[in-house]
């Protein structure tokens, strides 16, 4: 297949993922100030999408690598190819959108990841894949993350909750906090997340020959990446907005102001201290220490539940995706455009299946019904409903 | 394999500047609390103390966030 075609084709679908990637993480920010009602739905995504396309800008520090050393690339190692790349996207991408579906916090990068990881072991063998990477980066930060977040966010809630007891109107004071705070954890996201997809398409590039090794990104590049995720963030994705701001917990301005605050402490920490913990994990933590901290009772186990095995499963599961897309490229010309064309259908499928249940500003704050999938929701279509999870 | 004693500092500064920040905020916000129509002037300028330093804590993380500012 022309090589020109595969890398742009490429440069679509990190585009694509990297969009995915916006509306996916708009919550980790903006999730309890929307449930405080400090910001208005439409204005925090607005806020978020401006901080997510400045901190693009921000930060020139673009992965070395695209799998982060998980996968053996480079010189001793398998070189990656751009119909890898490709097979691993469409991986990540579906597992974005059916998580998005669920209403799922899930990571995105751990959904690259795992793509990635999949498209490799079909293409290269398992022995391309590092099995202490995989174990110290993503399995245990995976159950640490959270757990950290947990704790910090619980001793916050329990210091904010104390202090204001019996003063009512230090409410309004907690609301207006975490417009600060919601708004430095976006900002840290534009500089982190964008990175990745600049990472993808410039090892492209450098791999297809387009560009020379060992030089950053290209101008478009950054723009474009910065664009892409700014127009995720805007697009809000008010079903996982929903789970984590009214579904794990009822959150007050007090607790929402003290797990933002610790969510941006933990992801500040974290990134500056040498110990990288993925931002959705960190920030479900917080609302849910956010919950105990107030109130054993107050925590909806069974959403935390889910959300946890989301956790597990996203990597293994685009991994899964991606080998099967990469197994079916392998064929030729032919099976890019099969891939191409079954990522498509799935993502206008999941699209159209969305519109059943719709989740948008108007009923974000709602609670979250006790049957996620209500039969009478699908007015009339014979349509099976898959069990969620 | 996992590096604890990174992951140490990390859970410890996340829990102490957290900690410091909700406390400071939720002091300021109980010290400027509309309690009747007056309010001590010592309450007040503690009150937008607090504020003050909570600022000065954001402008930290804005400073570790942007790589420009700190090479």
């Amino acid at each position: 297949m022309d090589i020109t075609l595969i890398v742009a084709l490429v440069i679509v679908l990190a585009l694509f993922f990297d969009f995915t990637n916006g509306f996916h993480d708009t919550a980790n920010a903006m999730a309890t100030p929307i449930a405080t009602g400090a910001l208005k739905p439409k204005v925090a995504v607005a806020i978020a999408a401006v901080l997510n396309l400045v901190g693009a800008f921000l930060s020139t520090e673009v992965a070395k690598t695209i799998s982060g050393g998980l996968i053996r690339e480079g010189e001793s190692g398998i070189q990656i190819t751009p119909v890898m790349i490709f097979a691993g996207l469409i991986g990540a991408i579906v597992w974005n959108m059916v998580t998005w579906l669920l209403g799922l916090p899930s990571s995105s990068s751990h959904a690259l990841f795992g793509g990635l990881i999949g498209a490799t072991i079909v293409g290269a063998g398992f022995g391309a894949i590092d099995g202490g990477v995989l174990l110290s980066k993503i399995v245990l930060p995976a159950l640490l993350a959270p757990a950290i977040a947990a704790v910090v966010a619980f001793t916050a809630t329990k210091i904010a909750l104390a202090i204001a007891r019996g003063s009512e109107s230090t409410t309004g004071s907690f609301r207006y906090g975490q417009i600060f705070t919601s708004s430095l954890v976006s900002l840290a996201h534009g500089t982190n997340d964008a990175q990745k997809t600049m990472g993808v398409i410039t090892l492209t590039l450098v791999a297809a020959g387009f560009q020379a090794g060992g030089t950053g990104p290209e101008f478009w590049v950054i723009a474009v990446c910065a664009l892409a995720i700014a127009l995720g963030t805007y697009m809000g994705g008010w079903r996982i907005i929903r789970t984590l701001g009214a579904g794990i917990t009822d959150v007050s301005p007090p607790q929402g102001f003290a797990a933002e605050a610790s969510t941006t402490a933990t992801i500040l920490a974290s990134s500056h201290l040498g110990f990288a913990l993925s931002t959705t994990q960190v920030a479900s933590g917080s609302v849910i220490g956010a919950g105990l901290g107030k109130d054993r009772q107050a925590v909806r186990w069974k959403v935390a539940g889910r959300i946890a095995i989301a956790w597990l499963i996203t990597l293994p599961a685009a991994a899964l995706m991606a080998a099967a897309a990469e197994l079916i490229a392998r064929i030729g010309p032919i099976g890019i455009a099969i891939d191409a064309a079954i990522g498509l259908g799935v993502i206008v499928f999941i699209f159209l299946r969305s519109r059943h249940n719709k989740v948008d500003a108007s009923n974000v704050t709602d609670l979250i019904p006790v049957v996620p999938d209500d039969p009478s929701a699908l007015s009339g279509t014979v349509e099976k409903t898959e069990k969620a999870l | 394999m996992i590096d604890w004693g990174s992951f140490g500092t990390v859970a410890l500064a996340s829990i102490v500047s957290a900690s410091l920040l909700v406390t400071l905020y939720a002091l300021g916000a109980r010290l400027i609390a509309n309690q009747g129509d007056f309010l001590p002037r010592t309450k007040r300028i503690v009150g937008i103390g607090c504020f003050a330093l909570c600022a000065a804590l954001v402008l930290y993380g804005i400073y570790l966030i942007v790589p420009a500012l700190h090479g």
